[in-house]
């Protein structure tokens, strides 16, 4: 795997980490143990996906992270591509 | 508003296209239980959720279900590549092929086209929230079908996930359904609406 994929793998963790602990929230908004935990995570995470776009380009459409002379928002592959090197 | 973020909830890859398995995994896309059912029947019964908690539960859950129709149809396009008409004849997928060729179109397993009729949002948390946890079940025996009939680990694996969802989102609503009858009077919660009838679960019944 190389390194892009990789990092994205990372940031996906974090992503799941972050709506599995909010779903949990929804219904348990007073447990102190799980809001740090969710904060924690952000915090990684915003850290990583800052890594990632000054190395690949944008993660998110409204990222802020627009270098270089394209758009590469518009490359393939887009997620339902089917990709070998996996 | 939602903002699109460029990658699938879980990753899908499937080396062996199979459009036997596309016809069958289609039904969670177009069919009865199916995710873009779930999804509007959350984004829908939102709206008349008077509990602040609980209306962000049903907008996280119903987000994360427009996230697993992605997946699906992820599938169904994978399973789909590079068909021979041979292969489409044999598979059965001839039914579906004649009309929407390699295209996604939300059908359930039978052919059946999606339908708004297959959800309610009755404007009653009560009613709402006990449809949502049959919902979440009956979406996981679905893939529990599934998971009988299929055998390749690469469309396994993310249909495990997505079972496995249908579990924390009925634990979630099942402890939503908690937090309602916690506020409401313990000698009459299911006599009334909570979403309409200001003075249910305050004491008083509702209308007579």
């Amino acid at each position: 795997m190389n390194e892009k994929r990789q990092m994205l793998r990372r940031i996906y963790s974090y992503d799941f980490t972050i709506l599995e602990l909010g779903l949990y929230l929804d219904t348990h908004s007073d447990d102190m143990r799980a809001l740090k935990t969710r904060q924690q995570v952000q915090e990684k995470r915003a850290q990583l996906v800052q890594e990632y776009e000054a190395k690949f380009g944008p993660y998110v459409l409204t990222s802020d992270d627009v270098k270089g002379n394209r758009w590469s928002w518009v490359d393939n592959p887009w997620p339902w591509d089917y990709r070998r090197e996996d | 508003m939602w903002q699109y973020q460029k990658k699938l909830q879980y990753p899908i890859n499937i080396k062996n296209p199979n459009p036997k398995f596309a016809k069958i995994i289609i039904s969670q896309y177009g069919g009865p239980d199916g995710e873009m059912t779930a999804s509007l029947r959350y984004l829908s019964q939102r709206y008349s959720m008077p509990y602040s908690d609980l209306k962000g539960l049903l907008t996280d859950i119903g987000t994360e279900e427009l996230a697993h129709f992605e997946m699906i149809a992820a599938m169904v396009h994978q399973l789909t590549r590079d068909m021979s008409e041979e292969e489409i004849l044999r598979s059965g997928f001839d039914t579906y092929f004649v009309d929407h060729t390699a295209g996604i179109y939300p059908v359930a397993a039978s052919g059946a086209p999606w339908s708004a009729n297959y959800f309610q949002s009755k404007g009653d948390l009560l009613a709402d929230l006990h449809e949502n946890m049959a919902a979440e079940q009956k979406a996981r025996t679905t893939y529990d079908n599934l998971l009988r009939l299929i055998d390749d680990p690469d469309i396994r694996e993310p249909l495990k996930f997505l079972r496995q969802r249908e579990i924390v989102h009925y634990q979630r609503f099942g402890e939503g359904l908690r937090l309602t009858t916690d506020r409401l009077n313990s000698k009459n919660f299911y006599a009334c609406n909570p979403s309409f009838d200001k003075v249910c679960g305050k004491g008083t019944s509702c209308p007579s």
